[in-house]
């Protein structure tokens, strides 16, 4: 689900990552005042186990693939959501930063749409309120399957909206939402089904890591209430929304074939109010290119680049002569794998 | 070679720089940053615009001595992502964008190399950003610019502890194979055992690591280890690279240089 900045456009890249931001920042403000005991270096660890975790991998029963855990869920039951998502996010700048996973841009997005979703939406909403340790294993399996499940449809609906925002891909917005709910779907249950494996065993052999949360459960359930009609509220808003795409795009396809057949009604290009919007930013701030000549200067461009490049790694090779060799000046540190 | 091994082999020698970095971390994210607001602020169609953007990794991978066609292959690994959600533009996109000579190239195909186009660009710089500061450079310029220690702190603390944790699962992972005649995927119940274990001995580290960091004075906040001195404050040098890249950035974005060649 990491999403690439090539997919995004400036606003809403911006946007996203200024949204991150202050979650991450409150995020941190909570952990620093709500830790009694110093959490930071529980969290630091747990997100290198869900590193070296997802590098385990287990066969799907029935299916012949297989698939490795996500682990949102895992730790907001054991750290509580703020530092879960603080673990997950940290788990996600290293991997874009480290492993070229996700751009530098889209940071923003991934940290809300993988991070924020399954620890600060999914596991409050569904996991907590469902959930209450010790219970039974197939309640475990249960619950942690729906939470995943939900924390990865609203990633999945967040990806298609940021998609459809930006107006870059020109698949209609409904299609990839169709596509992106059916592929989360499946791997939502995989990834709960993990995820009830490992809580199973945690409760068998080391129960009080779970108490940590269980102990933080307020007893009035009032307050949940609040905000699970707060949460239909919002579910009814983004329903009507989602109707109001569906309605301004009936079908994604059998518009794309008229358009083939050559309707005259080309200028309806962008499907979605939103890309509307963000197209109308972009032309205000944009000079708009001519299209018809510039294919002259498509090869002018890449001219130049290709003379710079040239030239660049003629200096290059020259200094590698002159000064040492591999690696551009990163020196590997002592200690080999095997 | 298992991808667990691939991931420590790319992680050693990721976090620190050797030498004393070209330039201040902070100041090269800042650079990092406002080259893809701009570059990405490109209208999708306009092809010759984008092109322009493909100087700075190849000069700035020239000026901080890392060689670009290594940054280049590296950079192809964005690709595969990119292919798969723009394949649909030509689809869609049918009317005309420009010639060349009687073909005409349609928008949909344009938008795709576009798209393609960014994504490898995006890559590149990412990978100069960590190449020049380093992860621990980058964790720095992060506190530097206001973010709060215990995101940097968590952030330090994932990076040091990812290479034993992966150690840790790869021994696992040989161990398991080694007993299981061929059989190349845990079975869930195998899997769900070995990973509660790594889990367990993941908690029991941490504790052991916080009274080891509490007996050293640990007062809730990594320092940023900042090895050989390195580059404390933005210098003259810092500030005229960020007013320089910024302004060719911006000038890129304004106008269209191709035009030169169309005339």
């Amino acid at each position: 689900m990491h999403m690439s900045d090539a997919l995004l456009s400036a606003p809403v890249a911006i946007v996203a990552d200024v949204v991150a931001a202050s979650l991450l920042v409150a995020a941190s403000v909570k952990v620093k005042k709500d830790s009694k005991e110093n959490i930071v270096p529980l969290m630091g660890v747990m997100g290198a186990f869900i590193f070296a975790a997802q590098m385990l991998n287990f066969s799907i029963p029935g299916t012949g693939s297989s698939g490795h855990i996500v682990g949102g869920i895992l730790l907001a039951s054991m750290l509580g959501p703020w530092a879960a998502f603080l673990t997950l996010s940290s788990v996600i700048i290293i991997q874009c930063l480290v492993f070229a996973d996700g751009g530098l841009m889209a940071i923003g997005c991934n940290i809300i749409n993988m991070a924020a979703m399954s620890t600060l939406v999914a596991y409050p909403l569904v996991f907590r309120p469902l959930m209450k340790f010790p219970a039974a294993g197939w309640k475990t399996m249960a619950v942690s399957m729906l939470a995943c499940v939900v924390g990865l449809e609203l990633g999945a609906c967040m990806v298609t909206l940021e998609t459809a925002a930006s107006g870059i891909s020109a698949l209609p917005a409904a299609k990839f939402l169709m596509l992106m709910l059916g592929i989360h779907l499946a791997i939502g249950l995989c990834e709960g089904l993990a995820t009830g494996v490992v809580l199973m065993f945690v409760g068998k052999s080391m129960p009080s890591l779970l108490h940590r949360e269980e102990s933080k459960r307020p007893l009035n359930r009032a307050k949940y209430r609040k905000v699970l009609i707060g949460f239909g509220i919002a579910a009814l808003v983004m329903g009507g929304l989602l109707a109001f795409f569906a309605s301004s795009d009936p079908d994604g396809l059998e518009w794309s074939i008229m358009k083939l057949a050559g309707t005259p009604d080309i200028d309806a290009e962008y499907t979605s109010l939103f890309s509307q919007g963000t197209a109308t930013v972009q032309s205000t701030t944009a000079i708009m290119p001519d299209y018809e000549n510039t294919f002259s200067g498509i090869i002018g461009a890449f001219m130049v680049l290709l003379i710079v490049w040239a030239f660049c790694s003629l200096l290059m090779r020259r200094k590698t002569a002159t000064v040492n060799p591999a690696n551009g000046g990163n020196e590997p540190r002592e200690g080999s794998i095997e | 070679m298992s991808k667990t091994e691939k991931v420590i082999t790319s992680l050693q020698g990721m976090g620190y720089s050797s030498a004393t970095p070209a330039l201040h971390p902070v100041a090269f994210l800042l650079v990092t940053l406002s080259y893809l607001v701009c570059m990405l602020s490109v209208p999708v169609g306009s092809l010759s615009m984008l092109l322009w953007y493909g100087l700075y990794p190849i000069v700035m991978s020239a000026a901080t001595g890392c060689d670009f066609n290594r940054l280049f292959l590296k950079s192809l690994v964005a690709l595969p992502f990119a292919a798969l959600i723009g394949v649909f533009n030509p689809i869609f996109q049918t009317e005309g964008a420009f010639r060349i000579g009687n073909v005409v190239i349609s928008r949909g195909w344009a938008s795709f190399v576009s798209i393609i186009i960014r994504a490898v660009y995006s890559v590149q710089v990412l990978l100069l950003l960590v190449m020049n500061g380093g992860f621990i450079g980058f964790c720095r310029s992060l506190r530097k610019i206001g973010m709060p220690s215990v995101l940097t702190t968590q952030l330090l603390m994932v990076y040091r502890y990812l290479e034993v944790l992966l150690q840790e699962s790869l021994d696992m992972s040989r161990a398991r194979k080694a007993r299981g005649y061929g059989k190349r995927n845990f079975d869930l119940k195998t899997w769900g055992t070995l990973c509660g274990q790594l889990f367990i001995r993941t908690v029991v580290r941490s504790q052991n690591i916080h009274r080891a960091m509490l007996a050293r004075g640990f007062d809730g906040a990594l320092p940023a280890y900042n090895p050989g001195g390195g580059v404390n404050k933005v210098s003259f040098k810092d500030i005229a690279f960020m007013l320089i890249c910024i302004g060719v950035f911006a000038a890129m974005r304004l106008f269209d240089f191709s035009k030169i060649f169309s005339m």
